[in-house]
C-alpha cells in the first residue's frame, strides 16, 4: 500500500499536543493575568469633566473626606457632593477660573448637574455598604489607596472579591480608632502598638462575615 | 444606583488604525490616553531609548485596553449629583412617610417607605392606635397601581387630548354656568373622607338644585345601615366571647378586614392549655375565609341566610314581635338541624354582653337587622358594637338612571367609578349615560367608561394625592403624597373645588381647611405637622349613638327573600372577589396571580358549585357551562368547592373585562375569565338572585390552580386540636409521626447527646429534647450574637395572604402569567397551603360537603440541615453564619438539584425572564427561535443589542420604579427563596453596629427586625427574632408545648417552627367533633396524638408492620 501520508505527519498528533498545551497554558495565563480586576481596574483614571485635584483639597487645605462625602457614615452610598457643595468656597476661591466653570453652570438653578465619570463601580449583585465600615474603624485609604495624594483620582485596589476576603478574613490590622478613619495620612503603623487590632477586633465584637448573605443579596 | 448604564459615546481612545507602533506613539490622543493611564510611562514616551522598551513591555496592553479592543474595559458611567441638594435627604437611606389608604367607609393607615422621591413599599403604620402596622392584600398590591403603564396620563375631550389647563378650566366653567346647580349631577364613590364631605356640602349649598348620587358595585356600607334605622355598626371582636357571622365574611370580604382580623386573633392566641379562647359561628352559603376559620358552620344557600337568621333571633331575642312575625314568614329551611340554631342561640345568650352578632353586605337589610336586634337583645351595645350616626346618604343609581331617561341631566360629573362595566345590567348604563348632554369623569384607568365621556381627566394615585380619611371608629388619618402626580392626576376633591368655585382648589388647602374643625385648641400648625407625622389625629371618634329600637322593626316587617333554590331554580351569588374586588384592581399582576384564599386559583373567574349540585348537572371541574338569569346569560368554568352551599351558584365579580380601541381594561386585565358577572347582574338583585337554569356546554376550559390537592391525606402537616384536647395533653404537637419516637433515640451517656450517624456542623445551638446546647464559642461557622428563627401562629392565621404580597413586593418577586401558573411556576417565595378535612362518618363522596380547614403559610425553613445545601454543584447555596440559607444569585447556574432536594418545595425557579418578556406565549420568544417585523430576531438583535428588551418601552421603565433597591433582580435560570428578608436583617445589624461604633453593643434589639411578611400580618402569626435571645419574642413562642416542625422527621431542623392551631368547638352542638378532623385522620391512620405514645391505637400498624416494639 502506498503512503498516504508523508513521514513528517507522524511528528504532527505530538506536536498538536505540545502545541495545544502551550497555547492554552498562554491563554490561561494571560487571561489570569490581564482578565482580573487587579490589571483592568487598577490605575483606571478617566477624564473627569472637572480636574478635581484631592491632594489639593485633602492634603493641603486639609479638608475632611466627610465635608463632601456627606452621606458615607449614614448610608451605603457614599455621595459625590452638589455642586452646591463646591459653590460654598469656590464662590469666593478660583471664583472666575475656567477649570470651574462645569462646577459654577451646574450650580445655577435650573440646570444639569456635573457629569462625573464614576470610577469605583462594584457589580449590580453586590451590596456594600459604606457607613458600616467607616463608623467601624476601617479608614478610607484601605479600598480607595492615597487619595490624598491623587491628583486625579484613580483606581487603586481591585476591589474585587479577593480583595474583600482578604480584610474579612483578618479584619484586626486594618482597623483603626473611629475618630483616625477619615485621617488619611495617619499611619497606623506608627501609632498604634502591634496588638490594638486584634484587641478592638474583640472589644468592638468585629464580626466581618465571610458568607455569602453579607454581601450578595 | 442600580442601574442599566446609559448608552454612552465612544471612548475617547476609539478604533484607531496604524501601521506601526511608532505611528502610534506619535498621536496626541495616544500621548494622552499614556499619560492619565499610566502616568510613570508617560516620561519614558519622551525619551526616544526608554520609548522602544516603553512600546515593547506595553504592546499588549495597547492592544487589550483601548487601541485594538476599545470596550474591554467595563462601559463608562456617570454619577450624576445633584446641583443643589435637599435637604435631609440621603441617598441610600429610605424614607417614611405616614399616610392612608383611603377604603370605601374606612381608612388603612400606612407607614410608605419612600426610595428617592418614589415609594416603594406600603406598610402599616405601627404607632397608629390599636393597630399593629398590619395591611390586606389590596394595600399591598397598590403600589404596583401607583406604576401601572396603563393608568389614564391625560387631560381628554371626546378622546382627544387636551392640555390640563384647558380641562380645568373647563371644570371652573361648570360651576360658572350652572346657576342653580339644575341639570347638575355627580356620581361618586363611597369615601371616609371628611374634606370631601365638606366640599360636596359646600358644593350643594351653592347649587341647592344639584342632584348627588353615589354608587358602589360592592356596598358594604348600605345594608348595614338601612338595617340599623341610619346608623353605623362599629364592632369589636376583641372584646367578644362568642361571634356570630352571617353570610359577613369580615376576615376577608367586608370593611375594615384588617382590624376584624386583628381582633378576631386576640381571642384566638393561645399561650398555654387553659387561655380564653372566643369562638365563631358562621352561617353562610360561599365558603369564605371566615368560614374557614369558624368553629362551627352552617351551610344554608345565601338567600336562606335571612331564614337561619331569624331562627337564631327567635332563640336568643325572644320576646320581639317583629322577629316572631318574620319567624312565620321565612321558616327555616329542613335541611337545617334545628339543634345548630337552638345551642348557637344559647351559646350567644350565655354570653351577654361579650357576643356579637355581625351580617355581611350581600344580605339585605332585614338581617341587618336581626343582628342589630340580637345585639341590643344580648345587651352587647356599647360593648362589642356601638354604633354611630351614619354620613348624608346620597341618591341611588336607580334615580339617577330616571333622571338621565327623563333627559333632566345637562352635565354629569363621575368621580371615580367605573359605571359602564360595573352598573346593573338592566341599567344598559353606556346608552343611559349617554343621554347625558357633557359627561366629565375623574377615572384613573381610560376604561369602559371612557369612550363614553365626554371630558376625561386623571385621577391622581392615593400616593400622590392630598387628602384625608376617618378610619371606622372615626380616628382622623391624612392621606399625603409620597410623589408628585406622575401623570397630573388630579383629585376628586380638587374636581369638586373647582367646579364650586372656591377659593383654594389645592387639595393640600382643603385638607389643612377641613383640618381646622378637627384641630382644637393649640398651635395649628405644630399640631398639623404632628399629624403628618403620627399619620392620625387622636380623640377625633365618631360620637356614639344609641340605636333606635323602632326602627328595626318596619325594616324587618318589610323584609323579603326569594323563594329556597332548587335544581331548576338555581341560586346565583355575586360575590366581590378576593383579589379584584369589584374589578378595580384587574389591572394588577401582582393580584391577578395572586392564589384566590380559598380556591388557590389565579387569573380567572369561576363558577363556584357543591359537590352534590355539580353532581346532579353531571358536570366536573373546568366544565364549561352557561347559566341564565332572567334572559341573561353567562359562560364561565365550574369550580367544585368544599362546602359549598347546595343548588347555589358563586360568580365573582370583576372578570371579563375587555379592551377595546377606545377604552376598556389595561393590557394585564383584558380577556382575564370567562365571563363577566355585571352582564348577569341586575338591580333587583344586586347580590343574590334565585332563578338561574345551567347547561352544559360540552366546553372545558384550562383553569390555573396552584393547590389541586386539599387533604393531607393523615400527615400530620398542620397539626390541629380542639382547646379541651389541649389541655388534657399539652405536648400533643410532639407526640406525633416520627417525633412521637424521639424518647427512643439512644443518648449517648458521654456527650449528653444522642447518638448521629451526621452531626451537621450548624445544627450545634439548638436545644431538641435532651439534647445540650453546643458551645458556640467553639464553633467557627455559628455566631454567637444572632440566630434567626421564625414562628408561625395556625390559630391566629386566617389565611388572608397579606403576606404573599408583602413578600412579593418586598423582594422584587416577578409575577409569570396563567400558562406559567398551570405548570407549578408561580414565583411566590410564600405560599399559604389551604387543607380540607371531612369527616370519616360520611361516604367519602361527601366528605367535602362540610369539611374543616385549615391555613399554613409555607416558607423556605431555613433548615439547618438543608437537603438544599448541599447538592448545589456550584456551592450557590449556603448557610450562613446566623442560621440563614442563604441564595447567592450570581452563582446559581439553573441546575434546579436544590429545589428536587426541597422536601418543602419553597424553592422557586426563574425558567424565563419575567422581569424584561411580557407574560404569556411570548416568554417562550427568544432572538434564535423568533422573527418580528419580518426579520428573524437574531439578525435585528445582532444590529441592536438593545432590542432584546421584548416589554414596550412606556411599561419597562415606569414597572421598574417599584422595584426595591436592596433586592436583586432576579434573571432567568436563577433559583430563588425566601431569604427572611436578609436585606432588612443585613440593614438592622449594619445599624445597629454604626449606632455601636467603637463598641460591641452589637446585638439587634427584639422587634428591630421585621420581615415583610410578619409586617403585613394583621393578627401577628408571624414572629420572626433572635433566637439567642432568650427574652426575645420568638424564644417564648417556640418554647410553648405546641411548637412543632412540619416534617420534623426528615431531621432538616427548620428554624420556622409552628404553633399547633386550638380549636374551640361547641360540645352541645350537633356538628360537634371531638377531635379536629384531620387529626381524626391521622389518628386512624397512625395513632392518637392525644394519649401517651404507648397506649395510643398504636401497636395496631406496628404490628401489621411486623416492627419490634
Amino acid at each position: 500500500m502506498p503512503n498516504v501520508f508523508p513521514r513528517w505527519t507522524n511528528r504532527l498528533p505530538a506536536l498538536a499536543l505540545v502545541g495545544l498545551l502551550l497555547v492554552g497554558t498562554a491563554a490561561t495565563a494571560g487571561l489570569w493575568y490581564y482578565f482580573t480586576p487587579k490589571y483592568t481596574r487598577v490605575g483606571y483614571s478617566p477624564i473627569q469633566p472637572v480636574p478635581f485635584p484631592h491632594s489639593v483639597h485633602v492634603e493641603q487645605l486639609g479638608m475632611d473626606c466627610r465635608y463632601c462625602h456627606s452621606a458615607v457614615e449614614k448610608s451605603w452610598y457614599s455621595n459625590v457632593p452638589a455642586s452646591q457643595t463646591c459653590m460654598n468656597c469656590h464662590n469666593q476661591v478660583l471664583k472666575d477660573d475656567p477649570r470651574l466653570a462645569p462646577i459654577r453652570e451646574s450650580a445655577t438653578p435650573g440646570s444639569r448637574p456635573v457629569e462625573w465619570v464614576q470610577i469605583h463601580k462594584l457589580p449590580d449583585y453586590v451590596y456594600f455598604n459604606h457607613s458600616v465600615h467607616v463608623n467601624r474603624g476601617i479608614s478610607c485609604v484601605h479600598c480607595h489607596g492615597d487619595i490624598h495624594k491623587m491628583d486625579e483620582v484613580y483606581h487603586a485596589k481591585p476591589l474585587n472579591m479577593t480583595f474583600c476576603l482578604e480584610c474579612h478574613r483578618n479584619p484586626a490590622p486594618n482597623l483603626r480608632p473611629p475618630d483616625k478613619v477619615t485621617d488619611l495620612a495617619w499611619d497606623p503603623h506608627k501609632h498604634l502598638p502591634p496588638d490594638w487590632g486584634a484587641k478592638a477586633k474583640k472589644e468592638w465584637k468585629v464580626n466581618a462575615s465571610q458568607n455569602c448573605s453579607a454581601c450578595h443579596r | 444606583m442600580k442601574t442599566i448604564p446609559p448608552p454612552c459615546p465612544e471612548p475617547e481612545s476609539g478604533q484607531r488604525y496604524w501601521r506601526s507602533l511608532d505611528d502610534l506613539a506619535d498621536s496626541p490622543d495616544f500621548r494622552q490616553w499614556v499619560e492619565r493611564e499610566f502616568p510613570s510611562g508617560a516620561s519614558e514616551l519622551k525619551d526616544p531609548i526608554a520609548r522602544r522598551h516603553f512600546m515593547k513591555i506595553m504592546s499588549a496592553s495597547f492592544a487589550l485596553a483601548g487601541f485594538g479592543l476599545a470596550g474591554c474595559r467595563r462601559p463608562e458611567e456617570k454619577i450624576l449629583p445633584f446641583s443643589k441638594q435637599p435637604e435631609g435627604y440621603v441617598h441610600g437611606v429610605p424614607q417614611y412617610y405616614a399616610t392612608a389608604m383611603p377604603t370605601r367607609g374606612s381608612a388603612v393607615p400606612l407607614l410608605v417607605k419612600s426610595h428617592d422621591g418614589r415609594p416603594t413599599k406600603v406598610e402599616g403604620n405601627p404607632d397608629y392606635p390599636d393597630h399593629n402596622g398590619g395591611t390586606d392584600t389590596f394595600t399591598q398590591a397598590s403600589i404596583l397601581s401607583l406604576y401601572d403603564p396603563d393608568r389614564a396620563k391625560r387631560f381628554t375631550r371626546n378622546g382627544e387630548t387636551v392640555p390640563a389647563v384647558e380641562a380645568l378650566d373647563f371644570l371652573s366653567n361648570v360651576g360658572r354656568t350652572a346657576g342653580q346647580g339644575q341639570g347638575l349631577c355627580f356620581l361618586l364613590e363611597h369615601t371616609s373622607s371628611p374634606s370631601r364631605l365638606r366640599l360636596q356640602q359646600e358644593v350643594a349649598k351653592k347649587f341647592p338644585q344639584a342632584r348627588w348620587f353615589s354608587y358602589e358595585p360592592v356596598d358594604l356600607q348600605f345594608g348595614a345601615t338601612a338595617g340599623a334605622g341610619g346608623s353605623v355598626p362599629f364592632h369589636k371582636l376583641d372584646q367578644a366571647k362568642v361571634i356570630l357571622a352571617l353570610d359577613c365574611d369580615f376576615i376577608g370580604d367586608e370593611e375594615d378586614t384588617c382590624r376584624h382580623c386583628r381582633n378576631f386573633a386576640k381571642g384566638r392566641r393561645i399561650q398555654k392549655p387553659g387561655d380564653p379562647l372566643n369562638r365563631l359561628y358562621a352561617v353562610e352559603g360561599l365558603m369564605t375565609l371566615t368560614g374557614m376559620n369558624a368553629d362551627h358552620r352552617l351551610r344554608v344557600p345565601t338567600s336562606s341566610v335571612l331564614a337561619g337568621a331569624t331562627a337564631i333571633a327567635t332563640a336568643a331575642a325572644p320576646g320581639n314581635a317583629a322577629v316572631t312575625a318574620l319567624a312565620q314568614k321565612f321558616p327555616l329551611p329542613t335541611s337545617v338541624d334545628p339543634k345548630w340554631i337552638a345551642e348557637c342561640a344559647a351559646d350567644l345568650a350565655q354570653n351577654k354582653g361579650a357576643s356579637v352578632v355581625l351580617a355581611g353586605h350581600r344580605q339585605p337589610p332585614a338581617v341587618h337587622a336581626l343582628a342589630a336586634a340580637i345585639n341590643a337583645a344580648l345587651g352587647n351595645n356599647g360593648k362589642t358594637v356601638v354604633y354611630r350616626e351614619a354620613g348624608p346618604q346620597l341618591g341611588r343609581l336607580g334615580e339617577l338612571r330616571e333622571l338621565l331617561n327623563q333627559g333632566a341631566v345637562s352635565t354629569l360629573v363621575i368621580l371615580g367609578s367605573n359605571p359602564v362595566y360595573s352598573a346593573p345590567a338592566d341599567f344598559d348604563w353606556a346608552t343611559t349615560q349617554a343621554k347625558a348632554k357633557t359627561v366629565v369623569r375623574l377615572g384613573y384607568y381610560e376604561d369602559e367608561t371612557f369612550p363614553f365621556c365626554t371630558w376625561h381627566l386623571p385621577l391622581a394615585h392615593y400616593l400622590e394625592s392630598w387628602g384625608d380619611a376617618r378610619t371606622s371608629d372615626g380616628t382622623l388619618a391624612p392621606v399625603q403624597p409620597l410623589i408628585q402626580p406622575l401623570f397630573g392626576g388630579i383629585t376628586e376633591i380638587e374636581v369638586l373645588a373647582r367646579i364650586g368655585g372656591m377659593d383654594s382648589t389645592k387639595p393640600h388647602d382643603i385638607v389643612r381647611d377641613t383640618f381646622r374643625q378637627f384641630a382644637g385648641q393649640g398651635n395649628f400648625e405644630e399640631t398639623w405637622k404632628k399629624f403628618l407625622h403620627d399619620g392620625f389625629l387622636p380623640n377625633t371618634i365618631y360620637r356614639p349613638r344609641e340605636l333606635a329600637a323602632n326602627a328595626l322593626g318596619n325594616i324587618l316587617s318589610s323584609a323579603t327573600a326569594p323563594a329556597a333554590p332548587s335544581k331548576d331554580s338555581l341560586e346565583v351569588v355575586f360575590h366581590r372577589d378576593y383579589k379584584l374586588d369589584d374589578g378595580r384592581w384587574s389591572n394588577n399582576g401582582w393580584l391577578q396571580e395572586l392564589p384566590d384564599p380559598v380556591t388557590k386559583t389565579v387569573w380567572d373567574g369561576l363558577v363556584l358549585i357543591s359537590r352534590k349540585t355539580a353532581e346532579e348537572f353531571g358536570v366536573e371541574n373546568t366544565d364549561v357551562v352557561e347559566i341564565e338569569l332572567n334572559g341573561r346569560k353567562i359562560q364561565g368554568p365550574v369550580w367544585i368547592q368544599p362546602g359549598f352551599a347546595d343548588n347555589s351558584l358563586g360568580i365573582s365579580l370583576g372578570y371579563g373585562r375587555k379592551r377595546g380601541e377606545k377604552g376598556g381594561a389595561g393590557r394585564v386585565g383584558q380577556n382575564v375569565g370567562l365571563y363577566n358577572a355585571y352582564a348577569l347582574r341586575t338591580s333587583a338583585a344586586e347580590y343574590f338572585a334565585v332563578g338561574a337554569k345551567l347547561t352544559k356546554t360540552g366546553r372545558t376550559y384550562k383553569v390555573s390552580c396552584t393547590q389541586e390537592h386539599g387533604s393531607m391525606e393523615g400527615r400530620p402537616i398542620v397539626r390541629e386540636a380542639n382547646a379541651e384536647q389541649y389541655k388534657e395533653f399539652p405536648g400533643f404537637a410532639k407526640n406525633m409521626d416520627l417525633e412521637a419516637h424521639s424518647e427512643h433515640i439512644p443518648i449517648d451517656p458521654k456527650t449528653g447527646k444522642p447518638y448521629m450517624i451526621y452531626e451537621h456542623p450548624y445544627s450545634g445551638y439548638r436545644e431538641r429534647k435532651g439534647q445540650v446546647a453546643v458551645d458556640l464559642s467553639k464553633q467557627m461557622f455559628v455566631s454567637a450574637i444572632h440566630q434567626w428563627g421564625m414562628s408561625i401562629d395556625l390559630s391566629t392565621c386566617v389565611g388572608c395572604t397579606s403576606c404573599v404580597l408583602a413578600c412579593q413586593a418586598e423582594n422584587n418577586v416577578p409575577i409569570v402569567g396563567k400558562d406559567q401558573v398551570s405548570r407549578n411556576r408561580e414565583m411566590h417565595w410564600l405560599r399559604i397551603d389551604r387543607y380540607w378535612s371531612g369527616s370519616a362518618d360520611k361516604a367519602p363522596k361527601e366528605m367535602i360537603d362540610d369539611p374543616q380547614a385549615v391555613t399554613q403559610p409555607m416558607l423556605c425553613q431555613h433548615c439547618e440541615n438543608a437537603p438544599c445545601e448541599s447538592v448545589c454543584p456550584v456551592n450557590a447555596t449556603v448557610h450562613d453564619e446566623e442560621g440563614l440559607n442563604v441564595m447567592a444569585y450570581n452563582r446559581c447556574v439553573g441546575t434546579r438539584y436544590c429545589s428536587n432536594n426541597c422536601p418543602y418545595k419553597v424553592r422557586r425557579f426563574n425558567f424565563f425572564d419575567y422581569n424584561k418578556h411580557p407574560i404569556g406565549k411570548d416568554l417562550y420568544k427568544s432572538p434564535l427561535t423568533s422573527s418580528s417585523k419580518g426579520r428573524w430576531n437574531l439578525l435585528n438583535w445582532l444590529k441592536e443589542p438593545s432590542m432584546h428588551h421584548t416589554v414596550e418601552e412606556d411599561q419597562w421603565d415606569l414597572m421598574a420604579l417599584v422595584r426595591n433597591p436592596d433586592v436583586s433582580v432576579r434573571m432567568r435560570g436563577v433559583m430563588e427563596k425566601c431569604t427572611f428578608c436578609v436585606q432588612r436583617i443585613e440593614g438592622a445589624k449594619i445599624a445597629q453596629k454604626v449606632k455601636a461604633g467603637a463598641s460591641g453593643d452589637v446585638q439587634v434589639p427584639d422587634g428591630t427586625i421585621k420581615t415583610a411578611c410578619q409586617q403585613a400580618c394583621p393578627t401577628d402569626a408571624i414572629v420572626f427574632g433572635n433566637q439567642l435571645d432568650p427574652n426575645s419574642r420568638v424564644s417564648q413562642l417556640k418554647k410553648l408545648q405546641h411548637d412543632y416542625e412540619v416534617l420534623g422527621f426528615l431531621d432538616t431542623r427548620p428554624r420556622v417552627t409552628y404553633l399547633a392551631r386550638v380549636r374551640n368547638p361547641n360540645p352541645k352542638m350537633p356538628d360537634y367533633h371531638a377531635i379536629p378532623l384531620n387529626i381524626k385522620e391521622y389518628a386512624d391512620k397512625q395513632g392518637n396524638p392525644f394519649q401517651a405514645h404507648h397506649d395510643a391505637g398504636h401497636t395496631n400498624s406496628h404490628a401489621q408492620k411486623g416492627g419490634a416494639h
